[in-house]
């Protein structure tokens, strides 16, 4: 279990991250999503001792970071894709980490081969791509199979082959009862890899839940063959009916199984009924923007 | 990449931090793990050898071997001044300071661990580097000088060779920049210092480290001499660990 509480950052008068606080718990993967500068990469920072916080605390299984024991058996962190020394090759890199986190060094070569870079394994990362760096990264941070997986643009430079291993790997990570926090800008990916949103903006948690609340609408969404024939049923049977410039209707505050009691006293044929959802786009621009 | 994930074996992991041996070790891993840092250890290592043996071609006799195992190991400590920064600011140029602070939380254990590192490398360099100037003069046409003083001059050059090292990565701490950490330090010993005797020459001689090491080594020395490069050694270290406590990693 991970506990943020009134995480607060100031730089003088400015205010970038603002009693910021959220649980995370194990077996879920929570999807840290924040336009530019909304605080995401400061709030991570500050969760792992690598920022001082003007105010609040972070503990992780009951301790702050810095009072972990062995941290990187207990957190594996991707926070900066290239912050590695381009002199060495991926191996040394590895190895070097190994050291530090107490793993065999055997254990190298095989996150190595998890994320695909045996090969290029004794090259120089000077000579990496911004993928391959990137995978290095979350090589160095699945060398102890920590608990805990914080990543800050994962998906960076993935092609999508790597965007979907990530995906497989950090829902396979909850699945076995490990903890994800995923920061990306990458909305329709977050969007297919997470149970929980936490939103930012302006430094401030402006939602938090799971996605299915938070995008689930409150409607049902209908097409029908003769749409405009069903709107004046629907209208009649005093349901609100909005239609969308696609050819929809949207029926706010209604269950789909009201709305298909009326198309089928009407004989209306449908073509399509859901319960109405937002993209996570708008729900992101709507909070954000706000913000 | 692996396309099936399966349920592998958790690995075996420590559970507890890495001890102080292994992060000195680890320090000094890192620090000959990349181009830079070999090339610096090869040059303190061969550079005043091959001085002394470019100089014996002049035929000129020497009276005593003290004088250039000293002046030599003062210019390969000056050498080493590199190795302390790269183990410091290089971490903060390249952002590796990241991982470093990411797996040990302690900065002043990882600043220790680097200041024990590049002691011990900077000694066992200086050390290697006088046993082979030594070993040329044994071989030179250098005529018949005189090795009275020789232990104490190596003695003097292996201590300078840490101290110059542990003051690299004390100044590349503070600074967290590598250029500008050498600038400083090189403009500093070879530029100010100089300038420095000419006007003052007594505060030159409390301040300046380089001449502090060649009066050791050829027997000329006084407390304040050990003083002196004692002082840098601890002031350079301590603004350092506590400039790197401080700043944060953004």
């Amino acid at each position: 279990m991970i506990t943020v509480n009134g995480l607060t950052k100031k730089y003088g008068e400015r205010t970038v991250v603002d009693q910021v606080s959220f649980e995370l718990e194990p077996g879920t993967v929570t999807g840290f999503l924040g336009p530019n500068g909304a605080g995401k990469t400061t709030t991570m920072r500050m969760m792992t001792s690598l920022v001082a916080p003007t105010a609040g605390s972070t503990v992780i299984d009951g301790k702050p970071y810095a009072e972990l024991s062995n941290p990187g058996a207990v957190v594996g962190t991707l926070l900066d894709a290239s912050a590695v020394h381009p002199g060495r090759t991926g191996r040394t890199h590895l190895r070097l980490l190994s050291s530090a986190v107490g793993v065999p060094a055997s254990r190298v070569d095989e996150v190595l081969e998890m994320v695909g870079l045996s090969d290029a394994a004794n090259r120089r990362i000077g000579g990496y791509s911004l993928g391959m760096r990137q995978r290095l990264g979350i090589a160095g941070a699945l060398l102890a199979d920590p608990p805990v997986l914080m990543f800050d643009e994962p998906a960076n430079g993935l092609d999508p082959e790597g965007i979907r291993w990530m995906r497989d790997l950090l829902r396979h990570h909850a699945a076995r009862g490990g903890t994800v926090l995923l920061s990306s800008h990458l909305l329709g990916e977050v969007e297919h890899t997470v149970d929980r949103l936490l939103v930012i903006g302006s430094g401030r948690i402006v939602a938090d839940g799971p996605v299915a609340s938070l995008l689930g609408g409150d409607g049902t969404t209908v097409r029908a063959l003769d749409a405009s024939a069903l709107a004046a049923d629907l209208s009649a049977a005093g349901l609100p009916v909005e239609p969308t410039s696609d050819g929809a209707l949207i029926v706010a505050g209604a269950e789909p199984s009201q709305v298909f009691v009326v198309a089928a006293a009407g004989g209306h044929v449908l073509t399509e009924l859901r319960p109405t959802e937002r993209a996570l786009e708008d729900l992101f621009f709507q909070l954000t923007t706000a913000a | 990449m692996t396309t099936t994930l399966i349920d592998a074996p958790r690995p075996v992991v420590r559970s507890t931090g890495a001890s102080a041996p292994a992060l000195v070790g680890l320090e000094i891993r890192k620090s000959l793990s990349t181009r830079s840092g070999k090339s610096v250890a090869v040059a303190a290592a061969i550079l005043a050898p091959v001085v002394v043996a470019l100089m014996s071609l002049s035929g000129e006799s020497l009276e005593a071997v003290r004088g250039p195992v000293g002046a030599l190991g003062m210019v390969t400590a000056l050498v080493l001044f590199p190795l302390g920064v790269l183990a410091t600011a290089g971490e903060w140029s390249h952002r590796t300071v990241q991982t470093t602070f990411l797996l040990v939380p302690n900065r002043t254990s990882v600043m220790a661990s680097k200041v024990v590192g590049v002691a011990a490398m900077g000694a066992l360099l200086a050390g290697i580097s006088s046993a082979i100037t030594m070993a040329v003069l044994t071989v030179a046409p250098v005529g018949d000088p005189s090795w009275a003083g020789v232990p104490m001059a190596v003695g003097v050059s292996v201590a300078a060779g840490a101290a110059f090292a542990v003051i690299g990565a004390g100044t590349g701490a503070a600074l967290a920049n590598t250029p500008a950490a050498l600038t400083g330090l090189y403009l500093t010993i070879l530029g100010a210092m100089p300038a420095l005797r000419i006007w003052k020459p007594e505060v030159a001689d409390a301040l300046d480290p380089s001449n502090a090491v060649l009066q050791l080594a050829i027997g000329n020395g006084t407390t304040g001499n050990t003083l002196t490069l004692v002082g840098w050694v601890v002031v350079t270290t301590v603004i350092g660990t506590v400039v790197t406590r401080r700043r944060a990693v953004s």
